[in-house]
């Protein structure tokens, strides 16, 4: 580190300049940094949880393929996050792995893009009532869809302000504490989608394009009333 | 025979969250996850090339 408060690095003819945090801006910058990726985290562990738990089991919706592949790229789009926080929490994140865990991100949103558009135009022509129930007016599909697009500009942003926003982890560890449960919920999460998906799935190569059951366990549930207006 | 193939993804998804947070290798990581992104794609592409029989 240079009495400039900058590191530099040259590779072949590049010269890469990164700042130390040094004035009081750039730790709050840092800091929210790193808290962005921890609500990256929590906001898909809210999404995944409700799909799962409010509306497959409470409501009785069964996902349909093209749902259980979303949620894939929900986790995918995550692993970016995971990878930011726990390096990060762990002091061993650099600049390039600041760039790799919001490049991962931005594939999985992408992949996961594809997935929710794909769904959107089945169910795209006039008169058609869509695949399960409406929240606040649209799909699940469609919000998982505004969730991709708002990751996506999420690190379009965190790249343009790559150096100021490069995570600094807190140090208290009541705060390093909450961040590792959401770490371990995030891994939980998908533990229990995949128990979910092979009660689901059962042994069959694949999931039934409309699935009405639990395969495994030969199970139907009952799908909750639809209240009327 | 183990043929759930949805349940093997997210399987292999559960071991890419475990190495991303305990693996300090940048390439192991990397690896992993686009092993992960390509089986994910793959089963978009079986499904995206099918029609889906919803009934309402």
């Amino acid at each position: 580190m240079a009495d400039t408060g900058k590191l530099t690095v040259f590779l072949g003819n590049t010269r890469i300049v990164v700042p130390e945090p040094t004035k009081r801006w750039h730790r709050v910058m840092g800091r929210l940094g790193f808290w962005a990726q921890v609500f990256f985290l929590v906001a898909y562990i809210g999404v995944l949880s409700t799909a799962m738990f409010y509306f497959q089991f409470a409501q009785g919706e069964m996902p349909c393929p093209l749902c259980i592949l979303q949620r894939m790229g929900m986790m995918l789009s995550s692993f970016g996050a995971l990878f930011i926080v726990s390096h990060s929490l762990k002091k061993t994140l650099t600049p390039s792995g600041f760039m790799t865990g919001l490049g991962m991100a931005i594939l999985g949103a992408m992949l996961g893009a594809a997935m929710s558009i794909r769904q959107i135009l089945l169910h795209i022509l006039p008169g058609d009532p869509g695949y399960g129930t409406a929240m606040l007016g649209l799909h699940l599909y469609t919000w998982a869809l505004i969730s991709f697009v708002v990751v996506m500009a999420f690190a379009g942003v965190l790249l343009t302000f790559g150096t100021e926003f490069l995570p600094i982890a807190p140090v208290s560890r009541w705060a390093r504490g909450i961040v590792w449960i959401v770490v371990v919920a995030f891994v939980a999460t998908i533990a229990i989608n995949m128990v979910v998906v092979f009660l689901e799935e059962g042994f069959n190569w694949f999931l039934p394009d409309n699935p009405t059951g639990y395969e495994l366990i030969g199970f139907t549930p009952t799908p909750a009333p639809v209240p009327t207006p | 025979m183990v043929s759930a193939v949805d349940t093997i993804i997210f399987g292999l998804l559960l071991a890419v969250a475990l190495v991303v947070i305990l693996v300090r290798t940048r390439w192991i990581v990397l690896t992993m996850f686009f092993v992960a992104f390509l089986a994910v794609g793959l089963l978009f592409a079986r499904h995206v090339t099918t029609v889906l029989d919803l009934s309402f």
